[in-house]
């Protein structure tokens, strides 16, 4: 047979697992065992329990358990509660005022935990009720909230670059620095465009009477500071080569529980729980990277994703007509698919393709987050759309309909990192040059 | 009487799960405060925990596998139901039953290769490479034990499907 008949069975198959329903895992490990079993010749049994073994034990996914619990520990404490106090001070003056609450809680709830799904839930219960109450207009609080939190998945740490990494076997130290400079650029785009809509229309953005002395601004965030300072030292150690991700990441659990008790509501059984969740989130994770290791060494016996790259190859495509067409596949995928799905299944199977056309992994790796996000957002399976239905009762095609203009930025994002590369790599090129 | 030895079975493993990740933590910590001990107090300071990144990976091994079961009957496990929400509750039923039926044949074909591959290293006295040699058998033992739960999981989810006549895991709904 040939291989795009080959190739278009093994989508088949795959598509019609996980429309019925299948676990994402299980519809990897079978999809996996059906091509080794069909085109290619090799003891599967075996290689199938090296690979579970082989891609459950690294010390570099050891960072992925640890950095769930960090977020969940500070997820049960006073942290997200003090979010809307501790920032609402500094922004009355800004164009847009609170409305920045938004964008800056996310990004700094972001920076501790992976997950976009639980910034949006976190931020979102705190401020769309205080945004409502002082008459903030609701496509931008929702459109703010479900764009903002799709930040979580590239400021570090990210749970999704320690997939990417484990899968590619990237550096992902130099994958959390590669995601800084974006991070801060989605930051800066998301607050341009909501000073510029209140700029346009300053009617639409309610007056903030009260003003605060500097004094009283500290006293507000007094909680918001060692988070902050937390985050700054997990990134700091990385970057300075202090430590490793798997480190920092074990000092940040010890902080973020000592930082937990002594701001008070946290207690021994929301450690408890902040662990069980943790220990779940990542056996899921875990267990479909294991499903993802053995897709990849499949498909690398049937031979396909190889003969892939060399017809794509063979094209002479340039690397900008390749983005372009896998931006489209992506945000197609990503509208049935979750974030981790996507960037396991690429892995396993486009990796190879996009090396052939020249593209740097890393830089692929951030642009791949990127695109992720934009799927969060995207109806009719966007987790944050999902949450945040959940959260305001709000239909979710309005949700996404407010989101519209997030989506619209992250595209501007990706076109900007596509034309000055620099971005992602210029930081951890300055870090391995120090 | 079995729902509740089994589902206390689950959560054991769970709990085996929470710990190992716990002492991952644990030990990367006190090796990173040797580090800061040695920079502090200079070479003579400098101490190394043996092969702890071996152990790290190894309790992750543990974790991921324990937690397994748990993680299925918490519905915590991804799984895509756009689709199946969609449909018939018959039809919903017949495709539950028949991922089950899928996902507890292939559990149980990885099982059976895990445990060989565990005979195998103890059978080939295969060990790890690190300055502490730990014969590869012992943490492998976690991936059977845990893989032997996620099987009883699937069965034990498809009987109680077939006997309710509805799918019977809650979907957490996270992502």
């Amino acid at each position: 047979m040939s291989d795009p008949v080959v190739f278009s069975i093994l989508l088949a198959v795959l598509l019609v697992l996980l429309a019925a329903g299948t676990w994402v895992a299980v519809s990897l490990l079978a999809l996996a065992l059906f091509a080794m079993t069909v085109f290619a010749n090799a003891p599967q049994g075996l290689v199938l329990a090296t690979s579970l073994w082989g891609h459950s034990h690294s010390w570099s996914l050891a960072s992925l358990p640890l950095f769930i619990l960090m977020g969940e520990i500070l997820l049960r404490s006073r942290l997200s509660q003090d979010m809307f106090s501790g920032l609402a001070p500094w922004l009355g003056r800004v164009p847009g005022r609170l409305l920045h609450v938004n964008v800056l809680g996310c990004a700094i709830f972001a920076a501790v935990s992976g997950s976009s799904a639980a910034t949006a839930a976190t931020i979102g219960r705190m401020s769309v009720p205080e945004l409502t109450e002082r008459g903030y207009p609701q496509s931008l609080i929702l459109g703010t909230l479900a764009g903002s939190a799709t930040l979580g998945f590239l400021i570090p740490p990210s749970i999704i670059l320690i997939v990417y990494g484990v899968a590619t076997e990237q550096s992902i130290a130099r994958l959390f620095m590669a995601g800084v400079l974006p991070g801060v650029l989605l930051v800066a785009l998301f607050g341009g465009y909501v000073s510029l809509r209140a700029m346009l229309s300053p009617s639409i953005i309610p007056e903030e009477s009260q003003s605060f002395t500097l004094r009283e601004k500290l006293h507000a965030s007094r909680r918001l500071i060692p988070v902050m300072l937390l985050i700054l030292g997990v990134i700091g150690s990385i970057y300075s080569g202090v430590a490793s991700p798997t480190d920092a990441a074990a000092v940040g659990v010890i902080l973020s529980t000592v930082l937990a008790f002594a701001s008070g509501g946290f207690n021994w059984t929301s450690f408890r729980e902040a662990l069980m969740s943790a220990t779940r989130t990542s056996c899921m994770i875990a267990f479909i990277l294991m499903g993802a290791a053995f897709l990849a060494i499949a498909m690398g016996f049937t031979g396909i994703p190889r003969n892939l790259a060399a017809w794509i190859g063979g094209m002479e495509l340039s690397p900008a007509a390749l983005l372009v067409a896998l931006t489209v596949f992506f945000i197609v995928l990503g509208c049935f698919l979750d974030g981790i799905s996507v960037v396991v299944l690429t892995t396993s199977i486009i990796l190879p393709m996009v090396e052939a056309v020249g593209i740097d992994p890393m830089w692929f790796g951030i642009y791949l987050v990127l695109v992720v996000e934009m799927s969060q957002i995207t109806p009719p399976v966007g987790f944050n759309l999902f949450v945040i239905q959940g959260l305001t009762g709000v239909n979710i095609l309005r949700v996404a309909k407010a989101a519209l203009p997030f989506f619209g930025l992250l595209l501007l994002a990706v076109l900007l990192i596509s034309v000055f590369p620099g971005l992602v790599t210029w930081l951890p090129q300055a870090m391995a040059n120090r | 009487m079995i729902r509740r030895l089994l589902d206390t079975l689950y959560l054991a493993g769970g709990a085996v799960a929470a710990l190992a990740i716990l002492a991952i933590c644990l030990l990367v910590s006190a090796q990173v405060s040797l580090n800061i001990l040695a920079r502090v107090g200079g070479p003579a300071w400098s101490y190394t925990i043996p092969s702890y990144a071996d152990f790290a990976g190894f309790f992750l091994a543990a974790a991921s596998f324990m937690a397994l079961a748990h993680t299925l009957r918490s519905g915590v496990h991804i799984r895509v139901n756009l689709l199946i929400s969609r449909l018939n509750p018959r039809a919903t039923w017949a495709l539950e039953i028949f991922t089950l039926a899928l996902a507890a044949a292939l559990s149980a074909y990885a099982t059976r290769y895990a445990i060989g591959l565990t005979y195998e290293s103890w059978d080939y006295g295969d060990m790890s490479s690190g300055i502490v040699a730990v014969p590869l058998w012992i943490p492998q033992l976690f991936m059977d034990a845990g893989l032997v739960l996620l099987t009883l999981a699937f069965l034990d989810t498809l009987v109680e499907s077939l006997r309710a006549r509805r799918p019977v895991i809650a979907d957490a709904g996270e992502s």
